[in-house]
């Protein structure tokens, strides 16, 4: 039974919500496949898309969830640059709840702060990104992507490579997978693995070739070059020397390995070009299936049994 | 006036004992056990204690500038409320005080509004940038007594030692905020396993104990008084008790919220801005070590380091709050509470930690004792009566405690002022 | 069912297997060109007796009916309201219902609101050239104006009563019982 208001955090969910909501998700694929993409489940709520950093693939991906689940989507997007002290967040907030949102689907930049959002709204929030903590629909794709192709999520060997420090797919797939026992790895440059992240129950690498040994699956993360002019690694030569996945690299892992990217790729920093063509099916498979769990995700939020 | 304190437990940072106490024209006259005579007014404390008036060596009262979030009137009513009869207030204002002129202001409001003393401390730099010092001459004059940049580090080591070198010839404290800002920028929350699940920008113990060491070196080596700002970290104790066997010049102070929270409550809190502060909250073993530190005597002081914020600022999401706590009025409490209910320290240490040393470590005559010949400043307090934490109960103009809706033990039930009762619980 | 006891049984295996015959024969009666003709079954056991049915009209006719699963759960019009959130089931039409005539099978015709939200889905796959609607059971109450062409049993209850198919392949034996509150 669905029991959950909002869906902030894969660390608040049980395996159980997890496994729902890909049950849902199956369906409403089967739904994209059909002449009307439509179900009126959401007829008559109104989701509002508040994005405070750019996104356009997360950002029409909820808004044609919450179309094909025949919802009225109002789109915001402000950039973080015009939020002085973060009065327009919580003002932007209190403006929108003189519409009744039923769902906001929310990205900010400050990690942690759904809660804020919750005191002065009645909608249901969904977490879009919020700063480096989680972007729950993310790795509820990436899951279900790799439930897809392997079959199950039990027991596999992932390992998650990258700038895991400011990276919110990173923690949001840890808590997931683990609720699925499967063993999760973490490799980067010492300078962007976070403190005692160990605690969190992952194995720590600093090295891409040990890591990737009889590994299932890999989740390729996102370099940005800010991190290179804060001085976190001297130079993409060197990070691409030391993290980067080439087809001689991809041969420790196990055969049929899955791997993978949020998006988008950097080619020839994180992955190497010569690996499209594995990549390739992955990347489709991704969006169609990040569009089926939104789907999901918006329904559960937006049917969910009114309090006595 | 004439008051007469009757049937009182008298606590002082060496003494308990049963006594009443005589006050007249602003003094304590007598101290001792059954006095007679008639008095103007009379006050019966038995069963209750008495403390010497608490005095706070750091205080924000957000004047001027802020006038929204406290005023000196506010201010005083909340110190009064905590049983303090005198507060330093800290310097980071707009514009800040770090002149004669505004030195002898602040002196003359507070003596306006004739509550309890307010002693303005100086900025030790020019506008508190960390460039030129101020005229501490000047300030001196005008009855500066500390000066300090609190809400930032003196970050160049020359320019404080210059600063500790000069502040000797006036016989200026300086109270130090120790913090290196290369290392905690950005930061908003201690490092830890809490920052890193919440991929929050993290403020390591070693930027505040890494500049704890290097203010220390730099007072021995020149010889100069100095206090350190709201020790928070585990780290620097072990530096400041290492040094202290040495150089007895130094003093320093913490704050309740590091004897009382971690950053386990920030994550309980749900990350509500009422937890955000800075230094941040740490982890178990520094809250341990800090109460270990006031019971050996480690740290000398309890100063509040009351931070006013409106609540629409404190009600953003915690990486924008800005950081900062009240603390005036729940200081003592907090205290009782949690320090001398479990048997950590007596009420002997409140009085030397609240009171004796903060009177000592600025230089305030007459003060910090309850004793014949002493300024009749007084906190009386009921130690079995419990009090909640509410908006509607506290006098400061902002309500950003982490303690709000907290039960605690130990209420002030007057707090008296040169003989004058400038607040009474009723 | 919680709650509730056993009452009476209104509808032997016999029974349920006689009545299903008829049904075909009647749907078969109605449209003779049985390739105009394409059967949905209502999840769950309107998928079963759908299967059937396509059965007995392949050892009636020979002909090779196509059949559909419709999970109507997206459609439902009380998806907010108090009760456990219901488990989404697998729809399969594999076949254009365009200009088809299509049969519609459920267990049991109540208020008829499980209905109404299987039509409005059917319309959003294709315009069939007809809907024709097929239960096992019909006992009344309904709240929408909404009726069955060919009804196996029209069994008379209380409202406070209620009625279950029990099928073998899901529920190890045939039988139609109405179900009693019980006094536990």
């Amino acid at each position: 039974m669905w029991d959950k208001k909002h869906i902030i955090a894969i660390k608040e969910l049980e395996r159980r919500h997890i496994e729902a909501i890909f049950n849902l998700a199956r369906n409403f694929k089967e739904l994209s496949q059909r002449e009307i993409k439509k179900t009126p489940a959401l007829r008559g709520k109104t989701v509002v898309n508040l994005f405070f950093e750019n996104s356009t693939r997360t950002r029409t991906s909820f808004e044609l969830a919450a179309k094909r689940l025949s919802a009225d989507v109002l789109n915001f997007s402000a950039s973080m640059s015009s939020l002085s002290k973060g009065e327009s967040i919580v003002d932007t907030i209190k403006n929108l709840e003189s519409y009744h949102p039923d769902i906001i689907v929310a990205r900010v930049g400050f990690s942690a702060s759904m809660r804020t959002f919750m005191r002065y709204t009645d909608a249901s929030i969904i977490n879009a990104g919020d700063g480096a903590n989680e972007h729950p629909t993310q790795a509820l794709l990436d899951m279900f992507t790799v439930e897809e192709a392997k079959g199950t999520l039990e027991n596999l060997k992932v390992l998650i490579v990258g700038d895991i420090r400011h990276s919110r797919v990173a923690r949001s797939n840890i808590f997931g997978f683990q609720k699925f026992s499967s063993s999760i790895r973490v490799c980067g440059p010492t300078t962007l693995v976070p403190y005692e992240f160990h605690k969190i129950g992952v194995e720590v690498f600093d090295d891409l070739d040990k890591a990737l040994d009889d590994v299932d699956v890999i989740i390729m993360l996102r370099i940005q070059r800010e991190r290179q002019e804060s001085s976190f690694f001297p130079s993409l030569r060197e990070y691409v020397e030391r993290f980067s996945l080439t087809p001689g690299r991809i041969k420790k892992a196990k055969k049929g390995c899955l791997i993978m990217h949020p998006g988008p790729i950097n080619w020839d920093i994180e992955i190497s070009s010569a690996l499209k063509e594995r990549l390739h099916p992955f990347i489709l498979h991704q969006a169609g299936n990040g569009l089926a769990v939104r789907m999901a995700v918006l329904y559960l939020a937006g049917t969910r049994r009114k309090e006595l | 006036m004439k008051i007469l304190i009757k049937g009182a437990k008298v606590v002082n940072n060496d003494d308990i004992f049963d006594a009443d106490i005589l006050i007249n024209n602003g003094k304590i006259i007598k101290v001792e056990k059954s006095i007679s005579g008639r008095a103007d007014k009379e006050i019966d404390a038995c069963g209750k204690h008495v403390f010497p008036g608490f005095i706070d060596i750091h205080t924000h009262l957000r004047t001027p500038g802020r006038e929204d979030e406290e005023d000196f009137l506010s201010g005083s009513k909340a110190a009064a409320h905590g049983g303090f009869t005198a507060v330093c207030c800290m310097p980071n204002t707009t514009p800040c005080v770090d002149n004669e002129g505004l030195i002898r202001w602040v002196i003359e409001e507070s003596k306006k509004i004739g509550l309890i003393d307010i002693y303005p401390i100086g900025a030790i730099t020019k506008n508190r940038k960390g460039e030129e010092l101020s005229e501490y001459g000047a300030m001196a004059k005008a009855g500066c007594l500390a000066l300090s940049d609190d809400g930032d580090s003196v970050e160049n080591g020359s320019l404080l030692r210059k600063a500790l070198e000069y502040a000797k010839m006036f016989n200026l404290l300086i109270i130090s905020h120790c913090e290196d800002k290369s290392l905690s920028a950005g930061g908003f929350i201690r490092e830890s396993f809490i920052s890193s699940k919440y991929g929050m920008r993290p403020v390591s113990d070693i930027s505040e104990s890494a500049i704890v060491y290097r203010d220390i070196a730099l007072a021995r080596y020149v010889d100069a008084r100095l206090h350190l700002a709201h020790i928070s970290s585990k780290k620097s104790i072990e530096i400041i008790s290492e040094a202290k066997k040495t150089f007895s010049k130094l003093s320093c102070e913490t704050a309740p919220h590091y004897f009382t929270l971690t950053v386990e409550d920030i994550e309980k809190s749900k990350f509500h801005g009422n937890f955000r502060v800075n230094p941040p909250l740490g982890e178990k073993h520094d809250l341990e070590a800090i109460r270990k530190a006031l019971k050996e005597g480690t740290i000398d002081c309890i100063a509040t380091d009351h931070a006013p914020h409106s609540t629409a600022e404190k009600e953003l999401p915690f990486e924008q709050a800005p950081p900062g706590l009240i603390g005036l009025e729940t200081a003592f409490s907090l205290t009782y509470t949690h320090l001398v209910e479990n048997g950590i320290m007596d009420l002997k240490n409140i009085a030397e930690k609240l009171s004796f040393n903060p009177a000592r470590i600025l230089g305030l005559k007459e003060r910090g004792r309850v004793e014949e010949g002493a300024l009749a400043d007084i906190t009386i307090v009921d130690l079995e009566k419990e009090w909640v934490v509410e908006t509607k109960k506290l006098f400061s103009k902002s309500n950003n405690t982490p303690f709000m809706g907290k039960r605690l033990k130990g209420t002030v039930e007057y707090t008296i002022h040169r003989g004058r009762i400038v607040y009474k619980n009723v | 069912m919680e709650g509730f006891k056993d009452k009476t049984r209104v509808l032997s295996p016999q029974d349920i297997k006689r009545v299903l015959y008829r049904l075909a024969h009647q749907i078969l009666e109605k449209t003779p060109d049985s390739n105009k003709l394409a059967l949905l079954g209502i999840q769950t056991r309107g998928v079963f007796l759908a299967r059937r049915i396509k059965a007995i009209i392949k050892e009636i006719e020979g002909t090779d009916v196509p059949l559909g699963i419709l999970d109507i759960t997206l459609y439902r019009d009380d998806l907010t309201a108090i009760g456990p959130s219901p488990l989404v089931k697998e729809t399969k039409i594999n076949f254009s219902i365009d200009n088809k005539v299509v049969v519609l099978i459920d267990d049991v015709l109540f208020t008829g609101r499980t209905i109404r939200a299987a039509l409005d889905e059917i319309m959003d796959f294709g315009r069939p050239q007809k809907v024709e609607l097929v239960v096992l059971v019909d006992r009344g109450y309904r709240e929408l104006p909404i009726r069955a062409d060919f009804v196996g049993k029209n069994i008379p209850t209380a409202q406070t009563e209620h009625v279950e198919v029990r099928l073998e392949e899901i529920d190890k034996k045939d039988e139609v019982v109405i179900l009693e509150k019980s006094n536990k």
